[in-house]
């Protein structure tokens, strides 16, 4: 980065002709044994699927962006792609600006270990020093509303508890990019609320939010742009309002065919 | 069952000005892959330490069992060679020990890294994290054993009247040369096992027949001079000889020897972070 302004100007999130290219073989042998029968038998069979197919995208800083599509239509390889957890078969991956590099909240939870001692392990995880998160601690207890009980072990914890200590040290880390999959439906209105009350501020903070649901409502409230993927490739990009309301004419044979 | 497969790799990821180097989206270059493992050094320590609370967690003495463990076994030892057992050696147990306790720490930290990425594929699979901290983690809490057990170790050689050599001050040599070793094998082993879990199995035999083969029970001049080089192709005589010379019989290694360690830990990180680096970022498919 050389100076702040080109640092916006160039995307948050650049994909050039980003292809995850997965092969399914059926039975994939697991120990050596399996391996020699089947090398002997010949018998291994497979073929080759795309699960993220030649897909571009750039993501501005402070946008916040939808995901939408089926099971299986590309949303979380995507995700994982820009993560960092996938390596793209081919393509090209730029982000500029700290992610937290976490697709799913509570990733890096330990059951056995309390609520404080995973809050540590879990901002190191996400690469933050130790400092950091001491400076942070209290303000993660605070929003996730669990003081009693942070020094228990968090297999006592309910659901509920777990995942908002999870999203409050996922946002509490103050990523300039947040990836969002799907977490927020789980836990009560009240701390749903909570929940989007920080994204919100997030927002206006102009850090660039990549988000995944399922629900329709949220999707249109909160996104400034939708994109609507399909077998790995993006079937339309648009204003929120425009996407949803083509997802929701589109019936299941549709979408089949749309790619 | 269906199992995913990445194809060969061709992409280049990355890029110029990458804010966040920690993101570990740099696929090239050790010095790269050393800076970003480096950069979760903190992660490192907390995993080791979780790993020896998690284990010691629900016991009445908790802690206390890192100490009493090599203590105990010890105790059993020196009661077994000492009045069951006797060999000609004086003090066979400090004998033994000396050069037991580092094997320990060897196999020991070889059959937590072994399990290390497999073990944290779910974590992998989910978060983008340095895969070397894992097997590295594992090594690091069993170095926190291996420091621990000097004690017993201490307190043995105390009350068997063994003397106290000035040359236990030479142990941090020879212990930087172990950890070394340990971290190359434990790199190799931990990358083979995501591909062919069979390769935890074949471990342990290994460790069981490598046990024997290397001077720990007996001593490499207890094999008759025309057969000693094949013992000597056994890297890690050279590595855990220091520890029996020092606090057995008092004496500092020859140079060649200390050197002949050296190389060969290196060695082994070498070939061990090779073959890691070359793997790690198909691990994610295999977890």
């Amino acid at each position: 980065m050389s100076s702040p302004q080109s640092f916006l100007n160039s995307p948050a999130v650049k994909l050039d002709h980003v292809t995850q290219r997965f092969r399914v073989i059926q039975e994939r042998p697991d120990t050596l044994r399996e391996l020699f029968s089947k090398f002997l038998r010949h018998e291994v069979s497979y073929h080759d699927f795309d699960a993220v197919s030649d897909l571009s995208l750039q993501v501005p800083h402070g946008q916040m962006l939808g995901l939408i599509g089926r099971n299986g239509s590309g949303k979380s390889t995507l995700l994982k792609i820009i993560a960092g957890v996938y390596r793209p078969t081919s393509g090209r991956v730029q982000v500029r600006g700290t992610l937290a590099p976490l697709i799913e909240l509570g990733a890096g939870f330990h059951q056995e270990l309390t609520g404080r001692e995973n809050i540590m392990l879990n901002g190191l995880l996400m690469g933050c020093s130790r400092e950091q998160m001491n400076a942070r601690e209290q303000r993660i207890i605070d929003f996730a509303e669990i003081d009693e009980f942070i020094d228990t072990p968090i297999k006592q914890y309910s659901s509920g508890m777990q995942t908002r200590l999870a999203f409050a040290v996922a946002t509490e880390v103050d990523p300039d990019i947040l990836i969002l999959d799907e977490i927020l439906a789980v836990g009560d209105a009240a701390f749903q609320q909570k929940c989007f009350a920080r994204i919100e501020n997030f927002r206006r903070a102009g850090k660039t939010i990549l988000f995944v649901s399922h629900n329709m409502n949220q999707i249109t409230e909160y996104c400034d742009r939708v994109i609507m993927l399909d077998r790995g490739k993006i079937v339309i990009d648009g204003s929120a309002a425009e996407v949803v309301e083509t997802y929701k004419h589109l019936t299941v044979p549709e979408l089949a065919t749309a790619g | 069952m269906f199992n995913l497969l990445p194809l060969k790799h061709r992409a280049t990821s990355g890029g110029e000005g990458l804010a966040a180097a920690h993101i570990a989206l740099e696929f090239s270059g050790l010095t790269e892959l050393i800076r970003n493992t480096y950069h979760y050094r903190e992660l490192i320590w907390a995993l080791a330490l979780k790993e020896l609370k998690v284990r010691y967690k629900r016991s009445v003495l908790g802690f206390l069992w890192a100490l009493l463990n090599p203590a105990l076994m010890m105790g059993v030892l020196t009661i077994v060679f000492s009045t069951i057992l006797r060999f000609g050696l004086p003090h066979y147990a400090i004998f033994l020990l000396s050069v037991l306790l580092p094997w320990t720490f060897f196999s020991q930290s070889l059959s937590y890294s072994v399990e290390s990425i497999v073990g944290n594929g779910d974590l992998i699979k989910k978060v983008s994290v340095p895969k070397l901290v894992f097997p590295i983690a594992a090594v690091v809490s069993n170095s926190i054993n291996l420091f621990l057990s000097l004690i017993p170790m201490l307190l043995l050689v105390l009350l068997m009247r063994h003397p106290l050599y000035a040359t236990w001050l030479y142990l941090p040599v020879p212990m930087a040369a172990l950890i070394i070793f340990t971290l190359g094998v434990s790199f190799f082993f931990a990358a083979a096992n995501v591909y062919y879990r069979d390769i935890s199995h074949i471990l342990q035999v290994v460790l069981s027949a490598w046990f024997y083969f290397t001077p720990i029970i007996y001593a490499l001049d207890f094999i008759p001079a025309n057969r000693q080089w094949i013992f000597k192709l056994n890297p890690i005589i050279y590595v855990i000889n220091g520890f029996r010379l020092a606090i057995y019989y008092g004496q500092l290694p020859r140079w060649s020897s200390v050197a002949a360690s050296f190389v060969c830990a290196f060695v082994a990180l070498g070939i061990g972070l090779a073959v890691f680096r070359k793997y790690q970022d198909d691990f994610v498919f295999y977890v």
